[in-house]
């Protein structure tokens, strides 16, 4: 049995992350949308306006929290007072799962918070698979782990990146949040083949897939959330949405926020692709999965 | 790199991401020699400085959003790279970025005047009560109930969310101008108490209150009793006489009570 299956996670649809710009909007009009993903950090206070909004989305929508401080990849030893936040997060919103990001975001206690990549290679894989078994024991919900885009690669490395998340949830047992936006933004930095990526990912280990819009810098590709999705990440997405079937999809747009109109359309649009793609694939993804 | 570890790898990149110059003006960091040129031309300098810059470009508008009365005092180019070097001596810590600011009133003690530090006090005081823990609302009810005679046992607790801040100008009037881009004047040198709370809506206020009543909250806060937090404080004010004190206190509950500053009254 699959690991969506085995976890029963949902599909939640297509959803939207959920920015300050909008909230008050969503809060007030309940405006139609799927799900919502909460950046976790931002609702670990005890107290205050931000806790107070979440106690209100989650009567209305459901809720995933997606951190990015958790630092899987680092050096530094897991914080303790980071991962039972987020646990009673998960709890208090009864997310289906949460996910952050395969990186590091510091050293020696400073936090530079940045998704930083690691040396893809069997040393830091051993090192991060101990990490993740130890988070998802903690947590209470499946735990899944975002491919970051990068900008930089290590001599250290002695595998491709798609095969160290694909051995990496295999070893630890955990789910794969696909940012197809983050293959496309790496694979042009790094001169790889994204479709080779995407068709290296276990596709049953896929509980989420993330799309944005990035900006080109000339000799790189900056992973900005700043725009529409290229139609290029659009066909990417497609393939990701053949090889895993129906699984929640999330607009990321977290600089130059637009209206809520503009934002709800990006991911009517991306519903339009699914429900198109799905249409014609969806058995033998189900099949796939379940497999 | 071969054989270098994962600690070493994560301490000379974290290095190298929070230069304050450009890594191809300030000399090739250690960290450059374990990377990869890039397929694209771009040279393992330019690809770590794709980091460094984001650091920069991420923290010093974060330290600038949480100390809007402190730009608006010191200038924004003068206040920008005082946050620089605040970064650069003391690094981020920990995932919290709203805690980002929390050492900044004492290095700006360190190094400007005295009304540059008392408006990063209460900006500071601000980021506090922004996720300060809730508290419920005071019950109103039980207080009409309680006995005249039982009041100076009363033990009085305020809201987590408040903060007292002691300065040496009044500065709030400076900081409502400030975020609202407003022109102002600097204030005339004056001991001052203000209080910055949020409310049970989480709207966030500051009031200048009188110095005596300020005391008499502190002293609560410190778990005192009200007939005893009433006669310390008295007895630093003399003058004031017993009669006008404790007729102050009745306004000054009243006034507690009606921002909402209590949230809960043991009597």
């Amino acid at each position: 049995m699959g690991f969506r299956q085995r976890h029963a996670i949902p599909d939640l649809g297509v959803g939207v992350g959920l920015r300050s710009p909008h909230v008050a909007h969503v809060l007030r009009a309940r405006p139609a949308m799927d799900w919502f993903e909460i950046i976790s950090e931002n609702y670990f206070a005890d107290g205050g306006v931000q806790r107070a909004n979440l106690e209100r989305a989650v009567a209305s929508y459901p809720l995933v929290p997606h951190g990015v401080s958790l630092s899987i990849g680092g050096a530094d030893p897991i914080d303790e007072d980071h991962l039972a936040r987020l646990r009673a997060l998960a709890a208090r919103i009864r997310a289906p799962w949460c996910s952050d990001h395969l990186c590091w975001t510091g050293y020696a206690g400073v936090d530079v918070h940045d998704l930083l990549p690691i040396p893809f290679n069997r040393a830091t894989l051993d090192h991060v698979v101990e990490r993740v078994r130890r988070v998802q024991g903690e947590l209470g919900v499946p735990f899944a782990l975002e491919n970051a885009s990068s900008y930089m690669e290590y001599e250290a490395s002695t595998m491709a990146e798609q095969e160290f998340l694909a051995e990496l949830a295999e070893r630890a047992d955990c789910g794969i949040l696909l940012d197809v936006n983050n293959v496309f933004v790496s694979a042009y930095n790094h001169g790889f083949d994204a479709e080779a990526y995407i068709d290296a990912i276990p596709a049953d280990r896929v509980v989420q897939i993330h799309l944005a819009g990035h900006t080109d810098k000339g000799l790189y590709l900056l992973d900005t959330h700043s725009d529409h999705v290229r139609s290029e990440v659009i066909d990417l997405y497609r393939r990701a949405l053949r090889r895993c079937g129906s699984v929640s999809t999330l607009v990321e747009w977290d600089e130059s926020i637009p209206s809520w109109e503009v934002l709800s359309n990006e991911a009517a649009l991306a519903r339009s692709v699914r429900d198109e793609t799905l249409g014609s694939a969806s058995k033998e993804a189900a099949w796939r999965a379940s497999i | 790199m071969a054989g270098v570890d994962l600690r070493e790898v994560q301490r000379l990149v974290v290095e190298a991401v929070m230069r304050p110059e450009p890594i191809l003006a300030s000399g090739s960091p250690g960290g450059v020699s374990l990377l990869r040129p890039s397929a694209r031309g771009m040279t393992r300098e330019g690809r770590l400085e794709v980091y460094r810059d984001q650091f920069w470009q991420r923290h010093v508008p974060s330290l600038v959003e949480d100390f809007p009365t402190l730009r608006a005092v010191m200038g924004e180019a003068t206040c920008d790279d005082l946050l620089r070097r605040y970064l650069l001596a003391s690094p981020p810590r920990g995932w919290n970025l709203q805690r980002l600011g929390a050492g900044v009133p004492a290095f700006v003690a360190a190094h400007c005047d005295g009304l540059a530090h008392d408006v990063a006090l209460l900006d500071w005081a601000f980021m506090e009560v922004f996720d300060a823990p809730d508290a419920p609302p005071l019950d109103l009810r039980a207080l009409a109930s309680a006995p005249p005679d039982a009041w100076p046992l009363a033990r009085i607790t305020f809201l987590p969310a408040l903060r007292h801040v002691p300065t040496s100008h009044p500065v709030v009037a400076l900081r409502v101008a400030a975020t609202r881009g407003e022109p102002w004047q600097r204030p005339a040198a004056a001991t001052s108490r203000a209080v910055v709370w949020r409310d049970a809506a989480c709207f966030l206020h500051a009031a200048d209150v009188d110095p005596v009543a300020a005391q008499l909250m502190i002293a609560l806060q410190a778990g005192q009793r009200l007939g005893d937090a009433c006669a310390s404080v008295a007895a630093l004010y003399p003058a004031i006489g017993a009669e006008a004190f404790d007729a102050n206190v009745g306004t000054w509950f009243q006034q507690w009570t009606a921002n909402g500053w209590l949230s809960a009254v043991e009597v």
